[in-house]
């Protein structure tokens, strides 16, 4: 390790030491510990505060942060927040099945992704103000977000304890929104509207849901009060706020929320927005999922499963060897499908093409899919024939996205092979470049 | 939240994995290991698409383990596929040499020594396609190194070299991360090397071009000497031993104590050799004269 590595650990110390001895000393004896007799860093620094007459445990109480304080790089932390979601995950690890749970904290100076690893005897709810010792920081895309591990402490706290986030309401583009955030305004053209009716212990109540678009994407969302809202309107929600749905952010605005309506050129025309989402895998990772996206990659693989498959009639699983995982021996019905990996570059997600596209890829229809594969006694040509038509070549796939703890996917509605004038492309980057 | 990412695959020229050096390990035993290449890629799965020009089997005719060699315009990727891959290793068998293929796969790497990192692909698919394929990627692999060329060039002007920075500027965090570690662990100078790489690679594309080997670089003829005097080693040292090829730490000692060149002069020599088809890898790690 070197210098720059130890400092935060150095400052642990002098900390926990309450500042009796020296940094250089402390530096000295870490690097002994450390490089002559290979202590694992936690085993020596609690070693060197002892040996200094200090309380090894002074070693995980800190100062209290602020979420806006946190780097991201935090071996212990102790923040006092609001848990402003929280949703539970199974996960594997090491072949056993655990459950975490994870979600956004927030103070009175913004908000933080966290994640529970160790399922504590506390029941914790979404609204509990929280107190967190000893919990730590790392980052993922850049975002600090905490974690609360098993040598962490959680208490409850009264709600009045952490001062609500009262931010000015904050203006975002569709592409930037995430999960967790609030107080947002957001200005987009309504593409496409639906009035859902349900039951609430104070009656009947409606949800208006439907897709709004910027120039820089779109994004599903729930009004939850009757806004008069109609579609191709251009509007603006003043305090909305952000769920997601398997990945995919939401934006909900209900009746403390402010609807306006504006000019109709505030925002692109919808057919101008409907080819408006080209985005990388990368952007799509971060952001967790998006509608009607549109991605510029390759095929880099066509998993098993894809081609001709049979599909049980009862449960549309699909069919191994005559025997449905379920139902047993069935006749399964012949579909066509394909599950390949999307990798643009900039990262890789799981595509789904339905039978539909898949027949359009094959120039065949599944009867004929059918027919070549009794004639040559081989249902799995289908497949190879998709990676012959499919693999190493630049597409152009459009669909919705989703992510779950496997990765992303995307459901395809469109597929386009893209044509590209290499030469032209190798000549316009040489000019660039003039290398 | 954390969830399982599938690994990019990069769009990479053999010559810039090749003269790779570093790799990190993750935090814990769950988390993948990368390699860091000098223009910052953080690798764990290459796509490639070039043309195959060696094939064979080291393994059993039971148990085959097959080798190849995929040519792109600035070098060679070594694959490999075992019985943890059959059907790379199954196209593999299948496919007879020189042929365009697509090879997509996990790097793995071998350290005969501390300053020593030879790079090999793990091939998870391996299968022929046209020329226009290889074209297009030679595109693509051309449009990634300069990405990482001009974010080297930003990284450069920093005085400590920030992540956060990297992405405002529009950089995928991904590689911001690389760009860092890359240039904290190589000499961020030479960049110039791989624009004139970049250059011959895409010209390569262009017909006007077919017929000049861009493979040579002009530095390279006046080493011709020696080159030879490389080669001159290799063969008296594979005089003296049984094994099929000698160890790469064995050469490069011969030939350092004698021609008093640097590491990278050598590594330089040692790539060029096969580049040309002078020299063969009989196994990772071993090298032999091809005649
Ligand atoms: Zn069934």
């Amino acid at each position: 390790m070197n210098e720059k590595e130890l400092a935060p650990h150095i400052e642990d110390i002098n900390r926990a030491l309450k500042g009796k001895v020296n940094s250089e000393q402390i530096e000295e004896e870490l690097q002994k510990f450390r490089s002559e007799y290979r202590i694992s860093l936690g085993d020596a620094k609690r070693a060197i505060v002892k040996k200094f007459g200090g309380d090894p445990l002074e070693l995980y109480l800190n100062p209290e942060k602020k979420i806006n304080e946190i780097r991201g790089d935090e071996r212990s932390l102790d923040i006092k927040a609001r848990i402003l979601s929280l949703q539970d995950k199974e996960i594997e690890i090491e072949g056993k099945p655990k459950t975490i749970f994870y979600g956004i904290l927030g103070d009175d100076t913004g908000t933080v992704p966290f994640t529970l690893w160790e399922a504590k005897s506390l029941d914790l709810e979404k609204g509990d103000t929280v107190h967190l010792k000893n919990a730590y920081a790392n980052t993922w895309n850049d975002q600090p977000q905490v974690n609360v591990g098993s040598m962490a402490g959680i208490c409850i706290l009264d709600d009045h304890e952490v001062p609500p986030f009262e931010r000015e309401p904050q203006q975002c583009m569709v592409k930037d929104i995430r999960e967790g955030m609030r107080n947002l305004v957001v200005t987009g053209r309504i593409l496409s509207l639906e009035k859902k009716s349900f039951q609430t212990d104070d009656g009947e109540k409606d949800l208006f849901s439907g897709v709004l678009g910027d120039e820089s994407g779109k994004i599903q969302f729930s009004a939850w009060h009757d806004f008069r809202l109609e579609t191709q309107q251009v509007i603006r929600v003043t305090g909305g706020y952000v769920r997601s749905w398997r990945g995919i952010p939401q934006l909900n605005f209900d009746d403390s929320a402010e609807v306006e309506t504006l000019d109709d050129s505030e925002i692109p025309s919808s057919d101008v927005l409907k080819d408006s989402s080209n985005m990388t895998i990368s952007q799509l990772a971060r952001r967790g999922g998006a509608v009607d996206a549109i991605v510029d990659a390759v095929v880099i693989d066509i998993k098993t499963g894809s081609g001709l498959i049979f599909r049980c009639p009862e449960c549309n699983r699909v069919v191994q060897k005559g025997a449905c995982r379920i139902h047993g021996k069935v006749d399964g019905e012949a579909d066509l499908r394909v599950k390949g990996i999307l990798d643009d570059g900039t990262g890789a997600l799981t595509m789904i093409m339905t039978r539909e596209l898949t027949e359009e890829v094959l120039g065949y229809d599944l009867d004929r899919a059918k027919e070549l594969a009794r004639d040559r006694m081989d249902q799995d040509i289908i497949k190879d024939e998709l990676e012959e038509l499919m693999i190493a070549q630049p597409m152009r796939i459009r669909g919705n996205v989703t992510s779950d703890e496997y990765g992303l996917m995307l459901v395809a509605t469109e597929v386009k092979f893209k044509r590209i004038d290499v030469e032209a492309e190798a000549r316009r980057l040489l000019d660039e470049v003039s290398v | 939240m954390s969830m399982m990412r599938r690994e990019v695959a990069w769009r990479i020229f053999a010559d810039e994995l090749n003269n790779s050096s570093l790799e990190t390990s993750g935090d814990d035993e769950r988390s993948p290991s990368y390699i860091i290449s000098p223009l910052g890629a953080k690798v764990n799965r290459v796509y490639a698409v070039g043309v195959l020009t060696e094939v064979d089997n080291r393994g059993t005719p039971e148990e085959p383990l097959w080798h190849g060699r995929v040519s792109d315009p600035t070098g060679t990727f070594f694959i490999s596929a075992g019985r943890y891959q059959p059907e790379a290793a199954t196209a593999l068998s299948n496919i007879e040499p020189p042929k365009f293929v697509t090879v997509v796969g996990k790097t793995s790497t071998y350290r005969p020594d501390d300053d020593t990192m030879l790079i090999s692909i793990r091939a998870e698919l391996v299968k022929e396609v046209t020329e226009e394929q290889r074209d297009y990627w030679i595109l693509e692999a051309a449009r990634g190194l300069k990405t990482r060329l001009e974010a080297m060039a930003e990284a450069s002007k920093m005085e400590e070299v920030s992540v956060r920075e990297l992405t405002a500027l529009g950089y995928d965090p991904t590689l911001a991360e690389g760009i860092k570690k890359a240039a904290e662990h190589y000499q961020t100078h030479g960049l110039e090397r791989y624009w004139s790489m970049m250059g011959d690679a895409l010209r390569y594309v262009l017909p006007e071009y077919e017929q000049a080997d861009t493979f040579d670089r002009p530095a390279e003829a006046a080493d011709e000497g020696l080159t030879d005097r490389v080669l001159d080693v290799i063969r008296e040292l594979e005089e003296e031993t049984d094994e099929d090829g000698v160890s790469y730490e064995t050469v490069r000692d011969a030939v350092i104590t004698r021609e008093g060149i640097s590491m990278s002069e050598f590594d330089e020599i040692i790539s060029r050799l096969r580049r040309h088809g002078k020299l063969l890898e009989p196994a990772l790690g071993q090298i032999k004269s091809a005649y």
